[in-house]
């Protein structure tokens, strides 16, 4: 088994966001998602993982609706708003940035300085 | 959509989604995520008891939802406020005590911020009132007064086109009648040049208002109706609009009736009726064509700038008009609300000074209760401190509390202050402006909740941050068991003495109006005023058949004379005749003036003048004090004669025999042109007597000289009657209409001002400094005794609380043989010595600040009345100490121990 990772602060609402931005999803949903993506690398649990959701629910990124899960169960779906499509795309491009940035930073070889 | 479905819509915007929606969704989550575990091979309990662990617990998702959203505050505030009106609701004695305290000072101050915003911040309704001016002149030899002037149509209309003029309203104040009914009633009318209605800019409340329209064809007959005019004529009719109202024996159309805000004007006399101003050409019966100005100037325009623009305009004006004007005089403009802001403004402060002053010592009355009721709580707090409370989370709760206590007083304030707030109006109605309408709109509701917010943090504070500072060390002691005497160290203490020291500030102020008011009344008057009613006739002018037989001099005297007698046949009335619209004092006469034969050339000497009846001296029994009063037969001449008050002998005769000089007043004549003027009004006159002095410029300031002249040297198209009677002048009203009736059956009496008559005594009642100085009695006595009931209650209870937390000390005391007076004094000690201590801190500040009170209030400051407050402060704090230490002494020592 990978190592696990642990997350920076910040950064789970915007994998809640990726995950939604394949389907929507519920809750539980998103979870398996977020996990099966990463390779079962992320804890993501421990409680903030719903405030998260009623975050981004109430910035009106995404938007939750009743309906019927796989296995005939009550479930709450989260779509992407476009709002949220906006959001997830400013998001992941100064997230790219970001570590381009500080990867190439720790690449430099000592010549290189 | 109704006001609740709007709030319910407002709340689920902030809150979108219920408490059973979101932990419907938890646990579906929940259920899924353990089930999931089960099929991963864990056993049922473990897998509920992972599943809960990762992902939390339903019962607590709505919390963690409304954290989320941003509400956590909120619930935590809405949850301290809970808990507060609780705590209150425990404790009724004390909710009762500390809400009352405040309501009083809350009730109060907004009372006068409301009067303050009524009378000084928004006291006319008109649009751009504060661009409104009054242009006024003031002669150069007399640059402490001003006056008002009258322009014609031409003129204005010149004027209206001065640079810094936007519009201009002319008007014309006029006695009128109405006429049909029964009986002729008096009016006061004003025409209104025809933009009146966009120069004031105040939408009617029925109707609509003068428009330029109803200039054309010499001015349409319609009329527009006061407010109050149209609740006493009409009983507030809403479908008055387009009736008849006869005034002066021609129809007029109602057109509309204003908002009761709506009083033009109260410099000149509100108006019961407006006219277009037009209509005055086509009038026979308006004595002068002429219009007084008002400006509003152009929005940045400075007053300086204006009133060198508009001065040139209107010294080509006086050249026309030389006899409208002095010799030599500027223009000032000035604005509208200028003279009540100089005259209204001190008083007002002073009043807010003395409400600020309760406020504070209600204030501290709540802060005192707080601590010594913290003592009790001390347990409650320190548990939760002990369970993770931080000190801010504790201070939050207790000040919390204190918002509860001063927004339920606010509550009750603002409720009172509607009635307060016309008190200062009942007392004193001629400092305020007419229009001022006092009552409870939005800034006065946010200034009191604002107030309330501020008291509740200004008195919580102090004891919030005193309690919370304990740690968690105690709790784990338990409650203080055993014989421990009170910590020596006392806030409160320094609060009583504060308090202490301010009501005395109050009593002392309240001490000083009192006795100056006391003074004043005392004040000898030179006239008896009691029981002497004042009496006002119209002459019919309008009427052709009535007015041909007394438009002559000598027809109307005899008219007059004749009225008088048939008065004077009614037992126990003695009447006089008066000329002088101003007769009445104690401030009477217009300033004229004359000049004295042998005296050489000085400076235009001035002296009030006052028309009367020969028998004025004797109704209103003014002592003679040289030579005689005039007979009937110079009464009639009026010429010739002249009679004069002992302070003109003093100032301008001061070295010979007054008697048999000679005197002329060369303005003595009238622009009305319904008067009729003697022969020789402004020619030579000899002084033939001197009278007493009577207080002709007010109750408090001296005599100015005075000339009294027969009353049929100018006479006017009205007269006026004094009348003494042999008690309550009023009951003889109607026997005095009957005899006016007699010779004259539709000759009415005047029902202007003070509702037809009123007495010499209303007339001093009205006088400025009079009801001022009654005002601040009243309402500082009001003030003082309410600080001391604060104040006392605070000393009352907290020894009472100190006694009640230190039970089981007394009764050790007792029982180990202490006296008791000793025990009484150990529980009274501090408070005494704080309340002492405030009594002292207070005599030193007083006579400082009493000093500054005294002379805002225009009255000398009288130190005696400090040292009275001063002694009944300190007996009735002694009072306040004993009562409830009494209490310690009749502890038994048994059941004192069993106590804990």
């Amino acid at each position: 088994m990978t190592k696990p990772v642990e997350l920076p602060q910040g950064t789970l609402e915007m994998l809640i966001l990726k995950a939604i931005s394949l389907g929507p999803l519920h809750g539980y949903g998103i979870l398996l998602r977020i996990q099966q993506i990463s390779g079962e690398r992320l804890e993501i649990l421990q409680g903030s993982f719903y405030t998260a959701i009623y975050r981004l629910e109430r910035r009106g990124w995404i938007k939750g609706e009743w309906g019927e899960s796989e296995n005939n169960r009550r479930a709450r779906f989260y779509r992407l708003t476009a709002a949220g499509t906006r959001q997830l795309k400013t998001e992941t491009a100064k997230w790219t940035d970001m570590a381009a940035v500080v990867a190439g930073i720790l690449d430099k070889k000592a010549d290189e300085i | 959509m109704s006001l609740l479905a709007a709030i319910h819509k407002l709340w689920r915007s902030i809150a979108p989604r219920t408490h059973s929606d979101v932990e419907e969704e938890f646990r579906s989550t929940l259920d899924a995520y353990q089930e999931d575990l089960i099929r991963r091979g864990l056993p049922e309990g473990a897998a509920r008891r992972k599943a809960r662990i990762d992902l939390g617990q339903p019962a607590t998702q709505n919390e963690t939802y409304r954290d989320a959203i941003g509400l956590r505050l909120y619930d935590e505030l809405s949850g301290d406020i809970r808990y507060g009106i609780r705590a209150l609701r425990r404790n009724p004695g004390f909710a009762a005590v500390a809400v009352l305290s405040l309501a009083l000072g809350i009730g109060a101050t907004t009372a006068m911020f409301s009067l303050i915003y009524a009378v000084l911040l928004h006291p006319f309704p008109y649009a751009g009132a504060d661009r409104i001016m009054n242009p006024v002149i003031i002669d150069d030899h007399h640059p402490g007064e001003w006056s008002w002037f009258s322009l014609s149509k031409a003129q204005l209309d010149d004027l209206r086109l001065a640079p810094p003029v936007d519009s201009l309203l002319g008007f014309n104040p006029s006695h009128m009648e109405i006429t049909g009914g029964a009986l002729p009633e008096d009016i006061d009318g004003i025409y209104l040049t025809e933009n009146a209605g966009t120069f004031f800019g105040v939408r009617p409340l029925l109707g609509r208002n003068i428009e330029p329209s109803d200039a054309a064809n010499g001015g349409h007959a319609v009329v527009v109706l006061n407010y109050r005019f149209w609740q006493r004529h009409f009983g507030g009719d809403p479908n008055v609009n387009g009736r008849t109202l006869e005034i002066d024996h021609a129809p007029y159309t109602i057109i509309g009736v204003m908002p009761r805000s709506f009083a033009f004007n109260g410099s000149t006399g509100v108006g019961d009726v407006y006219l277009p101003g037009s209509l005055m050409q086509g009038l026979a019966n308006v004595p002068d064509l002429s219009y007084i100005p008002w400006i509003k100037l152009r929005p940045h325009v400075t007053l300086a700038a204006a009133d060198a623009a508009l001065a040139p305009i209107v010294h080509q004006f006086a050249k026309q008009h030389p006899e409208r004007f002095p010799d030599h005089w500027q223009l000032t403009l000035q604005s509208i609300s200028m003279t009540y802001r100089q005259e209204t403004g001190p008083t007002l402060a002073l009043l807010l000074a003395g409400v600020v002053l309760l406020l504070i010592i209600g204030c501290a009355n709540c802060s005192i209760l707080m601590l010594a009721r913290g003592r009790s709580r001390q347990h409650e707090l320190d548990i939760r401190s002990a369970i993770g409370a931080s000190r801010w989370r504790i201070v939050r709760q207790l000040l919390v509390e204190a918002v509860v206590i001063s927004c339920t007083g606010a509550v009750l304030g603002v409720a009172a202050s509607y009635w307060l707030a016309k008190l200062p109006l009942l007392l004193s109605p001629d400092s305020f402006p007419a229009e001022s309408v006092i009552r409870i709109n939005l800034p006065i509701l946010v200034f009191s909740v604002a107030l309330a917010l501020f008291c509740g943090i200004l008195f919580g504070l102090v004891p919030a941050l005193r309690l919370s500072r304990h740690g968690s060390a105690r709790v784990i002691l338990g409650r203080q068991i055993g014989v421990v005497a009170a910590p020596a160290k006392h806030r409160w203490s320094v609060l009583i003495a504060a308090q202490v020291a301010l009501t005395l500030l109050l009593m002392a102020t309240a001490g000083t109006a009192i006795r100056c008011f006391l003074q004043l009344m005392q004040m000898p008057l030179g006239y008896d005023p009691s029981n002497v009613m004042k009496l006002g006739i119209m002459l019919h002018v309008h009427n052709p058949g009535e007015w041909s037989h007394i438009q002559s001099r000598e027809a109307r005297i005899t008219y007059i004379e004749q009225i008088q007698e048939k008065i004077a046949s009614i037992p126990g009335v003695s009447p006089v005749a008066v000329g002088s619209d101003d007769a009445t004092p104690p401030y009477t006469g217009a300033e004229r003036s004359f000049e004295i034969d042998g005296t050489g050339d000085r400076e235009q000497p001035q002296a009030r003048v006052m028309l009367v009846g020969q028998r004025y001296f004797a109704v209103l029994r003014i002592p003679l004090i040289e030579g005689r009063i005039w007979n009937t037969d110079e009464n009639t001449r009026g010429d010739f004669i002249a009679v004069v008050n002992h302070a003109f002998a003093t100032r301008y005769l001061s070295s010979s025999n007054a008697l048999g000089r000679q005197l002329r007043i060369p303005g003595l004549t009238s622009r009305n042109r319904f008067a009729a003027i003697s022969a020789q009004s402004t020619g030579w006159r000899q002084i033939i007597g001197v009278v007493g002095d009577v207080r002709n410029d007010g109750v408090d300031r001296p005599v100015v000289p005075a000339i009294y002249l027969p009353y049929t040297v100018v006479m006017s198209p009205w007269a006026q009657f004094f009348v003494r009677t042999q008690g309550d002048p009023l009951t003889y009203l109607h026997s005095i209409r009957a005899a006016i009736a007699s010779v004259a059956p539709d000759q009415q009496i005047s029902n202007g001002t003070f509702n037809g008559t009123f007495t010499l005594n209303d007339a001093i009642e009205h006088d400025a400094q009079y009801s001022r100085q009654r005002l601040f009695s009243i309402l500082f006595g009001v003030f003082s005794v309410m600080a001391l009931a604060l104040a006392l209650v605070g000393i009352f209870s907290i020894v009472a609380y100190s006694v009640a937390q230190r039970t089981t000390e007394f009764g050790v005391r007792l029982a180990l043989g202490a006296p008791r007076a000793h025990v009484q004094w150990v529980a009274a000690r501090i408070a005494l010595v704080s309340a002492g201590a405030g009594i002292v801190v207070g005599l030193a500040f007083d006579s400082f600040l009493g000093a500054v009170l005294a002379r805002w209030m225009q009255s000398a400051y009288a130190a005696g009345s400090l040292f009275a407050a001063a002694a009944l402060l300190a007996l009735s704090a002694l009072l306040a100490c004993l009562l409830p230490a009494r209490h310690a002494t009749t502890v038994s020592p048994a059941e004192a121990l069993r106590y804990e």
